[in-house]
C-alpha cells in the first residue's frame, strides 16, 4: 500500500504549489480565494484517496530524505490512526477555505496575500505532521504548522489584541516544542534514531532500566502535545488566539490543528508506551488533566459574552473530554483491553465529532461577525429571522456539542462517560470523573443556549437590516451540520474506522465496542453487553411520539394567531427589554467566579547590579584605557625639551646600568 | 426481526399512552391533596383532564414564528414519552435495548432543554429569565440524578437500567442505594417543578417563566409534558431504588409499583404545600449539599455496603 | 582581486563581486567531495628562515563553506550598498564622492576574508586576519563623525588585544616546530599546547566578540548598515570562530579542559548577550547582541566537537553559514527600515508591515530563522549542536541542552515581540513611509530569504564531509 503515501505526498506538493500560485493572484481578493480553494480541493481529493487506503491498514513506509549523521530519515506512512486525523484535516481545510473566499472581504485593510498562501502551507504542514514517522521531521512539520498558524492568528495587523494573542500563542507553543525537542534528544541519546519504532523500543527499555529518565521524557512529550491540544493550564493560549483569528482560521485551529495535539497524545500513550504498568499512572494523570480542563474550560465558557471566545473556552472543555477518554483508555490498556478500546474509541470519535461541530460553530460565529461586525452577544439578538441557515446550523452544532441525543456529540460523550463508569467499577476515581463529565456536559449546554438565546432567538431591533451570508459561506456550515446529524444517527460509520485505528495503534484485539450493525445500535461489551445506544431506534421512537403529540396539539383544531410579545401591557422596543447574555445564569456564574485566574505577564526586570556587572566597558575597559592614557601622559611629561635634563637622564641611566651589572657580577 | 421490532414499538406506544393517560390523574390527586391540606374542597380529581381539553381547543397565540418554534411543544412531549419508553415501569422498558442509564439521563434533560429553547425563542424577558433559571435548576439537579443512578450501575456492574433493577431485586436493600434513593427523591421535587423549587415557573414572580408566551394547545402540551415527566421519574425512582417486595405475580407487582409511585407523588405534593419558594441561589446551595452528601452513597457502594 | 576604485564605480564593484562569487561557487563545486587541494608558494624574502610555502590556497569543506558565506554575502552587500549608500538615504545621505573609498575598503574586506578562508597555515591566516581588522576599522569609521571614529578605534583596539595573543601563539608555534601549519600544533608538548590554544582562543574571543571582549561589537553599529551586516554575518567576527574551527579540526586531540573552557565561555557569552536584549532600543544594537550570542553557539558547537563529538562540530560549522544568511537578512531589513524611515529606534517604529510587506516578510523569516524555528536555517545547525552535545557522555549534554533551550525560548520570545512591535500594529504617524525601498535592496532581501531556507541544504552536504 505505498499508494496511500504517494497520495499524501501529492497532496502536500499540491498545497505548496497552490500556496505559491495563490500568492501570484494575491492582488485580487476573490480570485486568490478561489484559486486557493481549487488547490485545496485537489489536495483534499488526494488526501481522501490516502485516507481510503490508510483506513484499511498501515501503508508501507516511504523514505524521501536521509540524514545519516543524525540518524534521521524523512519517512512517511499512513496508518488507520493518521488516516482518521487526515480526514479531519482535509475536510476542515476544504470547508474553511471555501468559507474564507467570501469571508475575507470582511478585512478591507489587510491583504489576502498573507492569508490564503499561509493557510495552504499550514494545511500542508498539518498533513505532514500526520504522516511523518520520524520525530525530527515530525517536529519540523509541527513547528511549521505553528509558524504558519501564528501568521494567520496575527492576520489583523492593526488589532492590538490579535498581536498579543499571536505572541502568546507562539511563545507558549514554541516552548512546548522545545520540550519535545529535549525529549526527542534525550531519547536519541540512547537509541541514536528518531524513528517512531525506535522511540517505542527505547522508551520501553528505559522504563525498565532508568524509570526516572523515562518518565521525565514522557512528561516532556506530554507537555508538548498537551499544550497544542489546549489542555489547561498549558492551553492558556487558546482562548486568546481563537477569537482574533479570521473565522475560517478559527475553525481550522479548533477543528483540525488542536486535534494534532490529541493525535500526538494518542501516539505517545497508546503506541510509544507499550503496555506497561506505568501506563496506569499516566492514564490517571491524563484523566485528571482532562477533567480539570473540561471543568474549568466549560465553566469559563459559560462566563463569556464574546461568541468566539466562548467557543474557544469550550474547545478547551471538549479537548478535556477527549483527554479524559484517553486517560481512561491508557489506564485500562494493560489490564482491561475491552474497556480501553471503549474509552479510546470514545476519545477519537469525540475528536472527529468535535471537528465537525466546533468548526461549524466558529463558522456560524464568523457569519454573524461578517454580517453584523459584532462578536459581543450582549449587543446581538434575533438574527434567526435574517439568517435562517446560520441559525439552523448553529443550533444543530450547539445541540451536538452539548451532547443532546441523537446528534453526534452524544455518541462520543456516551462512549467516554460509559468508559469512565465502567472503568470506575475497577478504580472508583473514574466514577467521580465520569460524573463531573456528565455534569459539565450540561454546563456546555448552558453556554451554547446563551449563544442561541441571545444571538439568534428573540426579537431583533426594528432598525437592524441584515441578511443571510453568501452561498459559499452557507455551504460549509450546512455540510458540517449535516455531518453532525449523520454521525449522530450512524456513529457506527465512523466507529468502525476508529475501532480499526485503536486496534492498529495499541495492538489490542479485544473489542469493547460492538459497532457491526448499521441499523441496530451500539453495544458496549464488558464481559457481557452492559451499555446500549441505538440512535436510529431512538430517533424513530421520538419521531413517532412527537408526531403523536403534534396530533394531540392539533386535535382541538385551534386557530393560530400571531401576537406581539406581552410586556405586561406596556410597549417596549425589543432591545430595551432584551435579557442580555451577561445576565444569563448569574447566580451560577458567581459560584464559579475565580475558576480561571488570569494575570498579566510583565516583562522581567533585569537586576541593575548585574547589569552594571555585565557592562565590561563601564568598569573594565574604559578605566583601563583611561589609566593607560594617564600613564602615557605622565611619561610624556618627562619629555620637557631641555637638553640638560636629557643628559642628566642619560647619566643617571648609565649609573644604574653599571650598578646592576656590577651587582650581577658580584 | 420485523415482528420483534413491531412488538417493541407497540410496547413503547403502550408505555407512552399509559403515562400520558395516567399523568393528569396523578396531578389531580395531588391537587386534591393540596386542597385538603389547605382545608379547601378543591377541584375534582379529573380537573386536569378538563384543563387539557379546554386548552387544546383554545386559540393558539404565538409571539414568534418559524417551523422550529411551532414544533417545539410536540418534541417536548415526545421526549418525555420517549423517556417513558426507556424506563422500566412495572415491566421491562420497551426501549431498553436502545438506551442505557446515560441515555436516560440525557433524554431526561431533553424536555428541559426544549422548554428553555421555547423560552428564549419567545422573546419575552420573563421567559428568558425563566429559561435561565430552569437551566440553573437543571445544572444543580442533574448531577444528583446521575450520582444516584451511577451508584446503581456500580453495584449492578451494568449500565442497563433493567440490569440495575434486577440486581436490586436479587440483592435486597443496601445503604448506598437507600442514600441514592433519598437523594433522587429530593431531586425529584425540583424536576417536577414543585415548591419549594418551582423557581423557573414562579407564577407569582415571572408568570410561568419559559411558558409565559405559551397559550392554547401549546400550553396544554407543555403542561402535559410536565405532569408526565413527574410520573415517569417517580416510576424510575421506585423501580430502581425501591423495587421490593417482588412477589413474582406480574399484576400484583404492577399494582404495588403504582401504589408506591402514588405514595412518592403524595410526598412530593405534601412537601410542595408546606414549603415556601426558595431563591435560586438558595436552591443551588441546597442541591450542592445534597449532591455532596449523595457522594456518600458512592463511597458506601465502593466499600460494598 | 581588489581594485582601487575611483568615484562612480559602483557597477564595477558589483561586477567584480559577482565574478568573485562565481569563482567561489565554482571552486566549491569543483572540490566538492574531492581530496583536499593545497597549493602554496614561498615568499622569497623569507628564504632561509622559513623553508616551507607560507602563502597558498587550501580548499577543504570547511574552507568552501566559509567561502560560500563570505563571498555571496559580500556580493549581496555590494549589491545592497549600490542603492543604500545614496543621497536618498534618510538616515545617512552619502554623496557620490565617498563611493571610491567605500567600495575600495569593502572589496578589500571581502578579499581579505577570502584570504582567511583559504589560508593553509597560521601565518597567512594571521596576515589576512589583520587585514580584516584594518578594513573593519576603516568601514566602521566610514561616516567620520565623532561616534563612528570612536567606535572604529575601539574595534581595532580590542581586536588587537586578541591579535597580540594570536601573534604570540604563532611565534611560540614557529619557534618550537619551525612550521606555521595548523597541524603543527599537534606536535607541541602538552603543557605548551594548552597555552598556545588558550592564546588562540583569546584571539578568537576578541575577534568574535565573546565575553569578556564583546563590547566593541555593539559600538561598531555606527558603521553603514551593509557593513554591519557583512561584519556580522560573514566577515570579521566569523573569522574568529573560523580560527577556532580550523584549530579544532586540524587533526589532533584538544585537551578536554580547554574544550570545556570554550564551551563554558560560549554558554556564558550566550547568556550575557541575552541579558542585553531587553534594554536595547536600537534595532541594530539588538541584532549585534544576538550576533554575539550566535557566535557563542558556533563556538559551543566547535567546543563540543573538541570534546569528541563530530556531530557537534559539524553543527557549529553549519551554524556559521545558517547564521550568516539569517543575520544578513535581519541587518539588511534594519538597513531598509533606516533607509526609508531615517530611524532605527525600536520605540519609534510601528506598523511598518503595511507599507513594507517585503521587508516585513524578510524580517520575520530572518528572525524566526535566527531563533531556530523549524524548518528555517538555524534550527538545523542548533539541532545538530544539541544532538552533538547529547552524544557526549556524562551530564554535559543534558546540561547544555537545558541551557540552550532556555536561551532559545527567551530570545525567541523577545525577538518575536520586537518584530511584532516594529511591523505589526497600527502605523505610527511619526513614521511616514513614502515609497518602497529601491529594487536592488528588495532583490537582496529576496535572495537572502531564499538563503534563510536553503542554507542548510547547501551546508549539510559540506559539513557531512567533515571529520572523516
Amino acid at each position: 500500500m505505498v499508494d496511500a503515501v504517494r497520495y499524501v505526498e501529492a497532496s502536500i506538493v499540491v498545497l505548496i504549489v497552490g500556496s505559491l500560485v495563490s500568492l501570484l493572484f494575491a492582488r485580487r481578493r476573490k480570485l486568490c480565494g478561489w484559486v486557493s480553494f481549487a488547490f485545496v480541493c485537489a489536495s483534499s481529493v488526494y488526501t481522501g484517496l490516502a485516507v481510503v487506503g490508510g483506513c484499511k491498514g498501515a501503508s508501507g513506509e516511504h523514505t524521501i530524505l536521509q540524514l545519516p549523521q543524525l540518524g534521521s530519515r524523512l519517512t512517511l506512512r499512513v496508518d488507520p490512526l493518521s488516516a482518521i486525523f487526515l480526514a479531519i484535516v482535509a475536510l476542515i481545510a476544504l470547508l474553511s477555505t471555501l468559507y474564507s473566499v467570501r469571508y475575507m472581504e470582511h478585512y478591507a485593510h489587510d491583504k489576502v496575500a498573507k492569508f490564503f498562501p499561509v493557510l495552504l502551507l499550514c494545511v500542508a504542514s498539518m498533513t505532514g505532521v500526520l504522516v511523518c514517522t520520524d520525530f525530527l521531521f515530525f517536529l519540523i512539520f509541527w513547528e511549521s504548522m505553528t509558524l504558519t498558524s501564528y501568521f494567520l492568528v496575527t492576520f489583523e495587523s492593526e488589532n492590538a489584541a490579535s498581536q498579543r494573542a499571536g505572541l502568546k500563542y507562539f511563545i507558549i507553543t514554541h516552548g512546548a516544542t522545545l520540550c519535545m525537542v529535549a525529549a526527542a534528544l534525550l531519547l536519541w541519546r540512547t537509541s541514536g534514531s528518531f524513528h517512531f519504532d525506535a522511540i517505542r523500543q527505547t522508551l520501553s527499555a528505559l522504563l525498565n532500566t532508568r524509570p526516572f529518565l523515562a518518565h521525565s521524557i514522557i512528561f516532556l512529550f506530554f507537555l508538548g502535545f498537551a499544550t497544542k491540544a489546549g489542555i489547561l493550564p498549558m492551553g492558556d493560549w487558546l482562548p486568546d488566539a481563537h477569537p482574533v483569528a479570521p473565522s475560517g482560521m478559527s475553525a481550522t485551529l479548533s477543528g483540525a490543528l488542536v486535534k494534532l495535539g490529541i493525535y500526538g497524545l494518542v501516539r505517545l500513550f497508546c503506541s510509544f508506551l507499550v503496555v506497561s504498568p506505568s501506563l496506569r499512572m499516566w492514564g490517571i494523570i491524563l484523566a485528571l488533566a482532562g477533567t480539570g480542563s473540561l471543568f474549568v474550560g466549560n465553566l469559563t465558557a459559560l462566563r463569556q459574552t464574546d461568541t468566539k471566545r466562548l467557543m474557544a473556552f469550550s474547545t478547551i472543555g471538549q479537548i478535556g473530554y477527549i483527554c479524559l477518554g484517553l486517560g481512561v483508555g491508557a489506564y485500562c490498556l494493560p489490564m482491561y483491553p475491552a474497556l480501553a478500546s471503549i474509552a479510546l474509541a470514545g476519545a477519537i470519535l469525540h475528536a472527529v465529532n468535535h471537528a465537525c461541530f466546533k468548526s461549524c460553530l466558529f463558522l456560524g460565529a464568523g457569519s454573524v461577525l461578517y454580517r453584523t461586525g459584532q462578536r459581543d452577544m450582549d449587543k446581538l439578538g434575533g438574527l434567526a429571522g435574517f439568517m435562517p441557515y446560520t441559525t439552523g446550523t448553529t443550533t444543530i452544532a450547539s445541540l451536538s456539542i452539548a451532547g443532546v441525543p441523537p446528534f453526534n456529540g452524544f455518541a462520543s460523550k456516551w462512549l467516554i462517560i460509559a468508559g469512565c463508569v465502567l472503568a470506575g467499577m475497577r478504580f472508583p476515581l473514574f466514577l467521580v470523573l465520569g460524573l463531573i463529565a456528565l455534569f459539565i456536559s450540561l454546563a456546555t449546554l448552558a453556554s451554547f443556549l446563551t449563544v442561541l438565546g441571545s444571538v439568534f432567538l428573540g426579537k431583533a431591533d426594528p432598525d437592524i437590516r441584515t441578511r443571510e451570508v453568501p452561498i459559499s459561506m452557507i455551504v460549509p456550515q450546512v455540510v458540517l451540520a449535516a455531518l453532525c446529524v449523520l454521525l449522530g444517527i450512524f456513529p457506527q460509520l465512523m466507529l468502525r474506522f476508529v475501532g480499526h485505528a485503536v486496534a492498529d495503534v495499541t495492538g489490542i484485539t479485544a473489542a469493547g465496542v460492538d459497532a457491526s450493525r448499521i441499523w441496530g445500535g451500539l453495544f458496549l461489551i464488558d464481559g457481557s453487553p452492559v451499555a446500549f445506544w441505538s440512535p436510529l431506534a431512538m430517533l424513530a421512537a421520538l419521531a413517532i411520539l412527537a408526531l403523536l403529540s403534534y396530533a394531540i396539539q392539533r386535535a382541538g383544531g385551534a386557530q393560530v394567531r400571531s401576537v406581539p410579545v406581552w410586556y405586561c401591557g406596556e410597549e417596549h422596543a425589543p432591545a430595551t427589554v432584551r435579557y442580555p447574555a451577561s445576565s444569563f445564569y448569574l447566580p451560577f456564574k458567581h459560584a464559579f467566579q475565580g475558576i480561571y485566574p488570569s494575570g498579566k505577564v510583565h516583562v522581567p526586570r533585569f537586576p541593575a547590579p548585574l547589569r552594571r556587572a555585565l557592562d565590561f566597558d563601564q568598569w573594565l575597559y574604559v578605566p583601563a584605557v583611561r589609566a593607560m592614557d594617564a600613564a602615557a601622559d605622565r611619561v610624556s611629561r618627562t619629555h620637557v625639551g631641555i637638553p640638560q635634563i636629557y643628559l642628566l637622564w642619560i647619566v643617571v641611566g648609565a649609573i644604574v646600568v653599571t650598578g646592576i651589572l656590577l651587582w650581577v657580577k658580584g | 426481526m420485523t415482528a420483534w421490532l413491531m412488538r417493541s414499538f407497540l410496547l413503547c406506544l403502550l408505555n407512552a399512552a399509559l403515562a400520558l393517560v395516567l399523568s393528569p390523574l396523578c396531578e389531580g390527586i395531588m391537587r386534591k391533596l393540596r386542597a385538603a391540606i389547605h382545608s379547601r374542597i378543591g377541584p375534582p380529581i379529573t380537573q386536569p383532564y378538563w384543563d387539557l381539553f379546554k386548552l387544546l381547543g383554545k386559540e393558539d397565540l404565538r409571539s414568534a414564528g418559524g417551523v422550529v418554534y411551532a414544533s417545539l411543544p410536540a418534541f417536548t412531549l415526545g421526549s418525555v414519552l420517549l423517556l417513558a419508553a426507556l424506563i422500566p415501569m412495572g415491566t421491562a422498558a420497551p426501549l431498553a435495548f436502545a438506551g442505557d442509564m446515560i441515555v436516560v439521563l440525557y433524554v431526561a434533560a431533553m424536555s428541559g432543554i426544549l422548554v428553555m429553547l421555547v423560552g428564549f425563542a419567545s422573546a419575552s424577558p420573563y421567559a428568558s429569565i425563566g429559561s435561565s433559571r430552569e437551566m440553573m435548576m437543571l445544572l444543580s439537579v442533574e448531577p444528583i440524578l446521575a450520582i444516584a443512578l451511577v451508584v446503581g450501575a456500580f453495584k449492578a456492574r451494568t449500565l442497563a437500567l433493567g440490569g440495575i433493577v434486577n440486581w436490586q431485586v436479587q440483592n435486597g436493600p443496601s445503604i448506598s442505594m437507600a442514600i441514592g434513593g433519598v437523594a433522587f427523591f429530593l431531586a425529584l421535587q425540583a424536576l417536577a417543578g414543585k415548591l419549594p423549587f418551582d423557581i423557573a415557573e414562579a407564577d407569582q414572580e415571572i408568570m410561568g417563566g419559559p411558558l409565559v408566551e405559551q397559550s392554547g394547545p401549546r400550553l396544554a402540551l407543555f403542561r402535559w409534558a410536565m405532569w408526565t415527566k413527574q410520573l415517569v421519574l417517580a416510576f424510575l425512582l421506585v423501580e430502581v431504588f425501591f423495587p421490593w417486595p417482588r412477589l413474582g405475580i406480574h399484576q400484583l407487582d404492577l399494582l404495588m409499583t403504582s401504589v408506591k409511585v402514588l405514595v412518592v407523588l403524595v410526598l412530593v405534593a405534601v412537601i410542595d404545600v408546606v414549603n415556601p419558594r426558595l431563591r435560586i441561589d438558595q436552591a443551588m446551595g441546597y442541591f450542592l449539599r445534597v449532591a455532596f452528601s449523595s457522594l456518600a452513597a458512592l463511597a458506601f457502594a465502593v466499600i460494598g455496603k | 582581486m581588489c581594485v582601487a576604485l575611483k568615484r562612480g564605480a559602483r557597477p564595477a564593484a558589483a561586477v567584480i563581486a559577482a565574478i568573485v562569487t562565481g569563482l567561489a561557487v565554482w571552486l566549491t563545486w569543483s572540490t566538492y567531495g574531492a581530496s583536499y587541494t593545497k597549493m602554496g608558494g614561498a615568499l622569497p624574502w623569507l628564504h632561509g628562515i622559513v623553508d616551507r610555502p607560507v602563502l597558498g590556497i587550501f580548499i577543504d569543506p570547511l574552507a568552501s563553506l566559509m567561502l560560500l558565506v563570505v563571498v555571496p554575502i559580500g556580493l549581496l552587500t555590494v549589491l545592497y550598498s549600490t542603492s543604500y549608500l545614496t543621497e536618498k538615504n534618510r538616515e545617512h545621505p552619502v554623496g557620490s564622492e565617498h563611493y571610491g573609498r567605500y567600495y575600495f575598503w569593502l572589496l578589500l574586506f571581502i578579499s581579505s576574508m577570502v584570504g582567511v578562508a583559504i589560508a593553509p597555515n597560521f601565518l597567512q591566516f594571521f596576515v589576512f586576519w589583520e587585514l580584516t581588522t584594518l578594513c573593519s576599522w576603516a568601514l566602521i569609521s566610514f561616516h567620520q563623525n565623532e561616534r563612528s571614529l570612536r567606535a572604529g578605534f575601539k574595534a581595532i583596539l580590542m581586536t588587537h588585544v586578541g591579535s597580540a595573543f594570536f601573534l604570540l601563539a604563532i611565534l611560540i608555534l614557529f619557534v618550537r616546530t619551525n612550521s606555521f601549519d595548523f597541524s603543527a600544533l599537534g606536535t607541541l608538548p602538552d603543557g605548551l599546547r594548552s597555552w598556545v590554544l588558550l592564546f588562540l582562543m583569546l584571539a578568537a574571543w576578541a575577534k568574535a566578540a565573546q565575553v569578556p571582549l564583546q563590547t566593541w561589537l555593539p559600538d561598531a553599529m555606527e558603521a553603514p548598515t551593509p557593513i554591519s551586516a557583512y561584519l556580522h554575518a560573514a566577515a570579521m567576527v566569523k573569522a574568529g570562530v573560523y580560527l577556532m574551527a580550523r584549530t579544532v579540526s586540524s587533526g589532533w586531540a584538544i585537551p578536554p579542559g580547554m574544550s570545556l573552557l570554550m564551551a563554558g565561555m560560549a554558554l556564558l557569552t550566550i547568556f550575557v548577550a541575552l541579558s542585553f536584549y531587553f534594554v536595547q532600543d536600537d534595532l541594530k544594537r539588538l541584532l549585534a547582541y544576538s550576533t554575539i550570542a550566535h557566535l557563542g553557539y558556533v563556538l559551543l558547537g566547535v567546543a563540543v566537537g573538541g570534546l569528541g563529538s563530530t556531530l557537534g562540530f559539524q553543527g557549529g560549522v553549519l551554524h556559521i553559514i545558517c547564521h550568516g544568511y539569517s543575520k544578513a537578512t535581519l541587518f539588511f531589513c534594519a538597513g531598509t527600515i533606516a533607509y526609508v524611515t531615517g530611524t532605527r529606534t525600536i520605540s519609534e517604529l510601528r506598523g511598518l508591515g503595511r507599507s513594507m510587506p517585503l521587508t516585513a516578510t524578510a524580517f520575520f523569516i530572518g528572525l524566526l530563522s535566527v531563533t531556530g524555528v523549524p524548518p528555517l536555517a538555524c534550527f538545523w545547525s542548533k539541532f545538530m549542536i544539541l544532538s552533538g552535545a547529547m552524544r557526549l557522555s556524562g551530564p554535559i549534554g543534558p546540561l547544555i541542552l537545558v541551557f540552550i533551550l532556555c536561551e532559545t525560548l527567551i530570545s525567541f520570545g523577545w525577538m518575536l515581540y520586537i518584530g511584532q512591535k516594529i511591523f505589526l500594529g497600527a502605523p505610527l504617524a511619526v513614521v511616514q513611509v513614502p515609497s518602497d525601498p529601491p529594487r536592488a535592496m528588495n532583490a537582496t532581501l529576496i535572495l537572502l530569504m531564499i538563503g534563510c531556507v536553503a542554507a542548510p541544504l547547501v551546508g549539510m552536504p559540506l559539513v557531512q564531509l567533515m571529520g572523516k
